[in-house]
């Protein structure tokens, strides 16, 4: 079975069996275990393009790879210092986050936070948290927190 | 006067003793109840009997210091996040002092709530097999009878998984400890003699507990 051939569904209801198993074991603290879920496609696809340290820059860079490999059709956020207001439009996985609703568990995990994630940390050596997933209307809200600066280790 | 418990009687005051203790004095803890903490894990119950458990005893100021660090700096990302969503606020709406309000959220938020690690005497970092069953279930239960032992001899100790819950700061504490990709960092147990007595924590009524033959049917008639 080719990348073109295999089945959105398919891939998105096993991603949510898997996601709802863990939930399942793990309870919310699920959560926590998937934060860095996507860093291989974020090392082979986002990586090698991210020059810029300029928070708009970097976001602009993994938005571009999500919508040149059409995993999401629109990505816009709002900078409000500490906090990044993100708005992820026609994402391929917005099916297993329903699903999650359908099953009464709050979405933990999304791709393209991940990946923007891993990118703020990597180019500004500055810790970010994942802090919500909404699902609206043709859209998901994501809220992200920036933190000032790594934990001093010595 | 010492008083005189029956073998049952002592078992529970040792239970219902244990406090999590996040303040420590000077004194450091002994070889010999290191190595009574140390026995009480190894005896406990193990899925299969796989003993899945391996300990790192970290007494380095430097080692304490960057995992107090690592700790805290989750902490604080996690609850930062739940302060941001409002979830916080909605979790502490019991609270009604208002400045012991906002000393919780400042203490949460800023991840200090988790950076006594550095303090403590000795940090027990509780690494788990990962090529056996019941990884989790079977390191829980010897943490657990870590700290009974703990409670017992007089000291105290905190179950820390603030530096072990997120993979991303997991990572940065194997690293630190060059701790092999085969071994999961499960928590790391702070221990040291306590600054002061503490009080216990609130817990849920038994009868809300348990319930009789299948769930929905309370097993304790009487709620007094």
């Amino acid at each position: 079975m080719s990348d073109e051939r295999l089945p959105l569904g398919y891939s998105n209801d096993l991603i949510f069996e898997l996601e709802k198993a863990f939930y399942d074991e793990r309870g919310k603290g699920a959560r926590f275990r998937t934060t860095t879920v996507g860093q291989r496609y974020f090392r082979a696809r986002c990586l090698p393009r991210l020059a810029s340290s300029e928070i708009g820059e970097i976001l602009g860079t993994v938005a571009g790879a999500l919508k040149s490999d059409g995993i999401a059709a629109d990505v816009s956020w709002v900078d409000e210092e500490r906090l990044l207001r993100i708005r992820v439009e026609g994402c391929v996985h917005r099916a297993v986050e329903e699903n999650m609703l359908a099953s009464g568990v709050e979405p933990f995990t999304c791709i393209p936070a991940n990946l923007m994630v891993l990118a703020l940390e990597e180019k500004l050596d500055r810790p970010v948290e994942l802090a919500e997933i909404k699902l609206e209307e043709g859209a998901c809200a994501l809220l992200l927190v920036v933190f000032d600066k790594r934990p001093t280790l010595g | 006067m010492s008083e005189m418990f029956s073998l049952a009687q002592a078992t529970l005051k040792v239970i219902q003793d244990r406090r999590s203790i996040r303040e420590y004095t000077d004194e450091p803890v002994s070889d010999q109840d290191l190595d009574m903490i140390l026995e009480a894990a190894r005896q406990a119950p193990s899925g299969e009997n796989a003993q899945p458990w391996r300990y790192v005893i970290v007494k380095d100021p430097e080692t304490r210091k960057k995992m107090g660090a690592i700790a805290g700096g989750g902490s604080g990302r996690r609850f930062t996040a739940e302060f941001v969503t409002k979830k916080m606020q909605e979790r502490f709406t019991g609270l009604q002092d208002e400045a012991k309000k906002r000393a919780a959220f400042e203490k949460l938020t800023s991840g200090q709530v988790s950076t006594f690690l550095a303090d403590a005497p000795i940090d027990i970092v509780v690494c788990g097999k990962k090529d056996v069953w019941d990884l989790p279930y079977d390191t829980s239960a010897a943490i657990e009878n870590m700290l009974l032992m703990v409670t017992a001899l007089g000291l105290g100790a905190c179950w820390v998984i603030a530096p072990c819950i997120d993979i991303r700061d997991e990572q940065r504490i194997k690293i630190l400890l060059g701790l092999p990709e085969e071994l999961k960092a499960v928590s790391i147990i702070s221990v040291g003699h306590p600054t002061r007595p503490h009080k216990p924590r609130p817990r849920l009524p038994i009868h809300e507990l348990v319930f009789r033959e299948r769930w929905g049917e309370a097993y304790y008639k009487d709620p007094a």
